[in-house]
């Protein structure tokens, strides 16, 4: 069979889940000429995530419907050297993405920022606890990036996204309902936090 | 969307005549699904079997209402309609493990690696209730697991699940687990599947379904949510009455 040679591109993205998607969006924004390829189907808002049967949890929590189907890739397990690994025939720990949108179709929604302390842990506990704390064996290290660096890439991403939240900590001023320990933000949350389910206010 | 369910249809039909499974495939010309095709549940109806005997319904049924026991306000598993539920759901995609990776190597494995049979749930219960009614037959005088006295019912069953018991060529304890798992699966999912008959589990445990948001409730803690459950079908009282 003679290999269908398709158009060429100044791009080719694998996989367009969050990710590639914001690649595509920069890239293509540039003017550049973009081809995303993704391995499941494509989702519509309307069809795929509809209002009478999203709620539907033997399809989609249990059955899996929205993840990788396993006849589709999947990997094989063990816990310790000396046992034999298996495929893993239904997902349980974890469960890949599968389709337009990837993982940011069945994600918790929940945009974190690292503490600033975390960027440079092997530091911070040092300095901290002395430079005996760590065991020798225990490998953390700084990341090499500073929440400093990532803060404007934060602040764009949450823009993008319109997390919800109460900013703690802005440009240094401690605000109040707002986590004290944050890193300083440049500006407040793009939206207001959300109202609190019984769960959060235990 | 179709085009992969009789891919996949035609890809079974394949296997269970030989012993390979070759899953490479060319798509032309089209792409198997189409923009806003949707892809809603399709009802379970009432009628007879579709997959289990007459014989082996009987057995399940008989589980079920072991498993979850009626009370005064809660029929059991047999009522709320958990053998039509997994009836339904072993003739279909479940039964024949559709979507699991179902290529080998086969061994047995831990219990942390999961489901490691070469069989579809289908063929394993099948395989499952056989044994048990031999079983019976051989330990209870021949009676079939539902004529046997409800106290008799739970030794046996506890006996499957503690391994005390064991049954003739098949895994007692695995059948038990699946079977608890699968009865509680229909008698709490959404009754379009043929279990938790007229909501039955969901009025029992004050869940309200499927509704669409509970965003004016969120902040209204531990206060009872005043409204009936609605089903992914809506509910009988909003279906227009005729004659």
């Amino acid at each position: 069979m003679m290999a269908n040679r398709l158009a060429r591109k100044d791009v080719v993205i694998v996989g367009l889940g969050w990710t590639g998607s914001i690649l595509a969006h920069e890239l293509t924004d540039e003017g550049l000429d973009v081809i995303a390829i993704e391995r499941g189907p494509w989702r519509d808002t309307a069809t795929d995530y509809p209002p009478n049967y999203a709620q539907d949890e033997l399809r989609y929590r249990i059955r899996h419907e929205l993840f990788l189907r396993p006849d589709q890739m999947t990997f094989t397990f063990r816990n310790k050297m000396d046992q034999t690994a298996l495929p893993i025939r239904t997902w349980g720990a974890f469960m890949p993405p599968n389709g337009v949108g990837g993982g940011g179709v069945h994600w918790n929604a929940e945009t974190w920022r690292f503490l600033p302390s975390d960027f440079i842990l092997r530091t911070h506990l040092t300095e901290r606890y002395g430079a005996s704390f760590l065991p020798e064996d225990m490998t953390i290290q700084d990341w090499g990036v500073t929440y400093e660096e990532l803060k404007p890439h934060y602040d764009q991403f949450e823009y993008l996204c319109g997390t919800c939240g109460t900013a703690g900590n802005l440009r240094g001023q401690i605000q109040k309902g707002g986590n004290p320990f944050e890193g300083p933000r440049s500006r407040p949350y793009p939206n207001l936090a959300q109202k609190q389910g019984f769960g959060h206010v235990l | 969307m179709l085009f992969c369910r009789r891919e996949l249809l035609a890809s079974a039909a394949w296997l269970a005549a030989n012993t390979a499974l070759s899953r490479a495939s060319t798509i032309s010309s089209s792409l198997p699904w189409h923009p806003n095709a949707g892809y809603p549940p399709s009802p379970t109806h009432v009628g007879p079997w579709l997959y289990f005997t007459v014989d082996e319904a009987t057995t399940v049924e008989a589980i079920a209402d072991r498993i979850i026991p009626p009370d005064p306000q809660t029929p059991g598993g047999k009522d709320a309609g958990c053998g039509v539920y997994l009836d339904r759901q072993l003739a279909g995609p479940y039964g024949r493990s559709e979507g699991h990776y179902n290529s080998g190597p086969f061994l047995p494995g831990m219990k942390n690696q999961g489901q490691q049979s070469q069989d579809g749930f289908a063929k394993q219960y099948r395989g499952w209730l056989a044994a048990l009614d031999k079983y019976c037959s051989t330990n209870h005088d021949g009676k079939h697991f539902a004529k046997l006295a409800d106290a008799e019912k739970d030794d046996l069953l506890s006996g499957l699940e503690s391994g005390k018991i064991q049954l003739e060529g098949t895994d007692g304890q695995k059948f038990f687990e699946q079977i608890v798992q699968d009865i509680q699966t229909g008698f709490f999912a959404d009754p379009i599947y043929g279990g938790n008959r007229d909501m039955v589990a969901w009025k029992m445990i004050g869940f309200p379904g499927a509704r669409y948001n509970y965003l004016d409730w969120i902040d209204r803690h531990n206060e009872r949510f005043p409204l009936p459950p609605v089903s992914m079908m809506g509910r009988a009282d909003w279906s227009i009455k005729s004659g």
